[in-house]
């Protein structure tokens, strides 16, 4: 099984350093379960009418060590909502990178992402050719591969549908 | 014929530590392990463990955990409740510990500090929680790491599938002038090296800043690790350690200490004796300055609490400043002792009368003010706090803003209500302990 190229225009350019992305909904409002709240929250005080200028598919740029902080899971929830495919960052924080690669959503670390993008560029993830493409220039710039656990746990969809496969897998092995 | 000669591969504490838990010899960071948690911990938190209760049994058909004396919980943030929803979280937790015959620990004190008293932060063991904070137990020579959601692997199997990171060594040298504690120490790490400098790699400390230092200021240092990016930190166990885990822990290992020549990715050595008080200034805990550089900004309340800081020698620290004196008239100063024993010995020291004689409002142990849950700031108010994070929103409005400090900053700002160096009211202290 193979992961599926990502394909999309970047929706949004997070181009600060060690950016907190409870930011994107606010902190005050992380409690918040409803989905489409969250989504309805999202970039509010940055951009409002965010939302409607997303296109499924589309992906998030970010700079070096994205995710600092204490990164909870509505934030990313919003953006999956609003149809965003999976973020291309300088580099994340392994909290952030660790916590929504077990929710099966695709993070790609791409150093020189930042310079090579502006906001409405179209861009493809290809994790065979491990690189991202810049589709109006036609360039490249080299990913970092994930590691076997985290690519299964993509291919797989999330965390739980992953430790189903390997427990299945070990259980069959000591069958 | 090829003779096998046996070669002692020199290793990390992180590796020894690794080793054992996955049943090898030995490994190398990069391995793909899956190692068996001797401890699993998890305060109650919404999204969180209620959804581990629901997820083990629903997607796993996991009615029981495997040996469930491997598990404990804590019920600390949310303390006390202040809404039905809130108790009920509580109580689907008792309920859940019950069942299982898994510990439930409640009012005692934030887990990551209560964790080290019960013995849970056995030296040589591997802890697995979902909040990253539980490094701190690396105080005592535990490798505790904090896996998100990937903790509910723990929950539904009895192992955990990881790679093994690559380890950065820090030395700290020098001597710490008077006034500067563990808390400077953390954020001057973070400016020196960058907050990302640890990313993926577990941090081994050590030094004569870190032999010299108490059992409490290692678990204020270690349990941020996550700023530096790190897995997790710690610290090989010393007399001190093993005083402090004698009696208290839970498993009977040996202590584990790293080889001579283990090999480290790298070897960092920060000298602090020329370090002055910090402030981490919003929006972010990358932002270490030098105190001095921000005396006199107005601040409106103070938070001396949190699993980072709120253990004793914080609270004779702010009591050293504030005996005698008073927080200024409308400033809100609240202190939160990290847990009930370290609350009563306060008392025994006499501590919290003279911070409740100075003004301070004293609470019961609880997580809830480095969150905004309680004490929460309004629009354009400014914070001196010894909490974990500065991001806006985080004790209020997203217009407050929360400035990290040590403890005798957050009791000498109570008293001037703008950002003040400790160290002439400590140098004037009267009878301090």
């Amino acid at each position: 099984m193979t992961l599926p190229n990502l394909r999309g225009r970047v929706a949004w350019v997070f181009d600060e350093d060690d950016y907190d992305i409870d930011l994107i909904i606010g902190v005050a409002n992380i409690k918040i379960t409803d989905v489409k709240a969250l989504a309805a929250l999202a970039m509010a005080d940055r951009e409002p009418g965010f939302a409607a200028t997303v296109q499924r598919g589309d992906l998030l740029v970010g700079g070096r060590n994205f995710g600092y902080g204490h990164p909870h899971y509505p934030a990313m929830r919003a953006m999956r909502h609003l149809g965003i495919a999976g973020v291309v960052a300088e580099s994340f924080s392994p909290g952030f990178f660790r916590g929504e690669i077990s929710m099966g959503f695709p993070l790609v670390t791409c150093p020189g992402i930042l310079a090579a993008v502006r906001r409405g560029d179209e861009i493809e993830v290809d994790w065979q050719a491990v690189c991202v493409r810049h589709l109006g220039r036609g360039s490249s710039l080299p990913l970092q591969p994930l590691n076997a656990a985290e690519r299964q746990t993509l291919e797989a969809g999330g965390l739980i549908p992953y430790l189903k496969q390997r427990l299945a897998r070990s259980a069959g092995a000591t069958a | 014929m090829v003779e096998i000669i046996a070669t002692r591969i020199p290793q990390t504490m992180t590796e020894k530590i690794l080793a054992r838990a996955s049943g090898r010899a030995i490994v190398k960071p990069g391995d793909e392990i899956e190692a068996r948690p001797d401890f699993v911990i998890s305060y109650d938190f919404p999204g969180y463990t209620d959804v581990f209760f629901r997820e083990a049994r629903e997607e796993f058909g996991v009615d029981k955990v495997d040996r469930p004396e491997r598990f404990v919980l804590f019920i600390d943030h949310m303390v006390p409740a202040a809404t039905p929803k809130e108790e009920e979280l509580h109580r689907v937790t008792r309920t859940w510990g019950a069942a299982q015959g898994v510990p439930v620990h409640e009012r005692r004190g934030i887990g990551h500090q209560v964790s080290a008293e019960l013995g849970y932060a056995t030296p040589g063991a591997f802890v697995v929680h979902f909040d990253g904070h539980v490094s701190q137990l690396g105080a005592f020579g535990t490798y505790a790491f904090g896996a998100r959601k990937g903790v509910l692997e723990a929950y539904v199997s009895p192992t955990l599938a990881m790679t093994v990171p690559a380890t950065v060594k820090i030395v700290i040298t020098g001597s710490l002038q008077p006034g500067v504690m563990a808390r400077d120490v953390f954020h001057h790490l973070v400016r020196v090296m960058g907050p990302a400098s640890c990313a993926f790699k577990a941090v081994e400390l050590a030094g004569p800043v870190i032999e010299a230092m108490s059992i409490e200021g290692r678990q204020t240092i270690c349990g941020q690790a996550m700023f530096l990016g790190a897995n997790t930190m710690l610290i090989a166990p010393d007399a001190r350690t093993l005083a402090y885990t004698q009696g208290r822990a839970k498993l009977d290992l040996a202590p584990v200490y790293p080889d001579e020549d283990a090999v480290y990715e790298r070897v960092v050595t920060v000298d602090v004796s020329d370090l002055q008080p910090i402030v981490v200034i919003p929006p972010s805990p990358a932002n270490t300055r030098d105190l001095r550089d921000h005396l006199g900004v107005e601040v409106h309340s103070g938070y001396l609490g949190s699993c980072a800081s709120g253990r004793l020698e914080d609270l004779r620290a702010a009591a050293a400043v504030l005996r005698g004196r008073q927080v200024r008239p409308g400033f809100q100063l609240h202190v939160v002792p990290t847990s009930q024993a370290i609350m009563a010995q306060a008392a025994r020291e006499g501590l919290i009368e003279s911070l409740v004689e100075a003004g301070a409002f004293i609470s019961s142990p609880t997580c809830d003010y480095c969150y905004g849950r309680i004490a929460t700031m309004a629009d354009g108010q400014r914070a001196v706090s010894t909490g974990t994070l500065n991001t806006p929103g985080r004790m209020g409005s997203v217009d407050s803003e929360i400035y990290i400090c040590n403890a005798a900053v957050v009791a000498a700002s109570a008293i001037e209500g703008r950002i003040a160096d400790p160290r002439p009211y400590l140098a004037t202290a009267g009878d301090a302990p």
